[in-house]
């Protein structure tokens, strides 16, 4: 009896693993990025110089010099309130928000705010949307 | 060959030219003259960065056209 309880037990063990196993593969699939995604990631990174590639590489952002005031900002991966107004420091100090006026996605977004920054910085400004960050 | 591209909602679509053949110039300049009309911001690629550019210019070799910019 204690023998065939032992085998059950590691028999459910086995299929618990399993279900893991199986799950923890279903997750990685649904958060594979889409060909879309990739599409765009590869646009950014043709047109990133390349400290900020590296950088973006490294950390999921890269920063850009305002054309007008010089100032720095850091554009985080995302589509929207991404992007950081740094200090002299390079610590974050203001949030701003504006995106392009179409569905597209991180990559795509990305790059024209790397654009509009350092090409008319207060063009970009004059729409953007200032808010608290989340730090 | 002279790629202009679009952003969209597939990523990006791409129009290549031959900037010696004239059809395919004109071709190339009226659809910058219709994304540009319709609010798009052109910008070409340059060793110093990214230029934003408001006329057709058909020996550019690559051109990105990105919709109108707005508060998020």
């Amino acid at each position: 009896m204690v023998k065939q309880l032992r085998i059950a037990n590691v028999q459910i063990a086995r299929l618990f693993a399993g279900c893991l196993r199986w799950a923890r593969e279903f997750y990685d699939w649904c958060q594979r990025p889409g060909t879309t995604e990739l599409r765009g990631r590869r646009l950014l990174r043709e047109w990133l110089s390349s400290e900020q590639l590296a950088q973006y590489d490294a950390h999921n952002y890269f920063e850009v010099t305002g054309c007008y005031t010089g100032r720095r900002y850091r554009i985080n991966h995302g589509v929207g309130m991404n992007i950081y107004e740094l200090d002299r420091a390079g610590r974050p100090q203001a949030g701003w928000c504006f995106v392009p006026n179409a569905e597209l996605v991180a990559g795509d977004v990305m790059l024209a705010q790397k654009i509009a920054l350092e090409t008319d910085e207060l063009g970009a400004l004059a729409v953007a949307k200032n808010f608290t960050m989340r730090i | 060959m002279a790629t202009q591209i679009v952003m969209d909602h597939n990523g990006d679509t791409r129009h290549t030219f031959d900037a010696a053949d004239a059809k395919a110039v004109l071709k190339a300049e009226r659809r910058f003259r219709e994304l540009t009309g319709a609010g798009y911001t052109a910008a070409t690629r340059t060793a110093v960065g990214p230029v934003v550019t408001r006329t057709f210019d058909p020996t550019a070799k690559e051109t990105l056209f990105y919709p109108r910019l707005v508060g998020g």
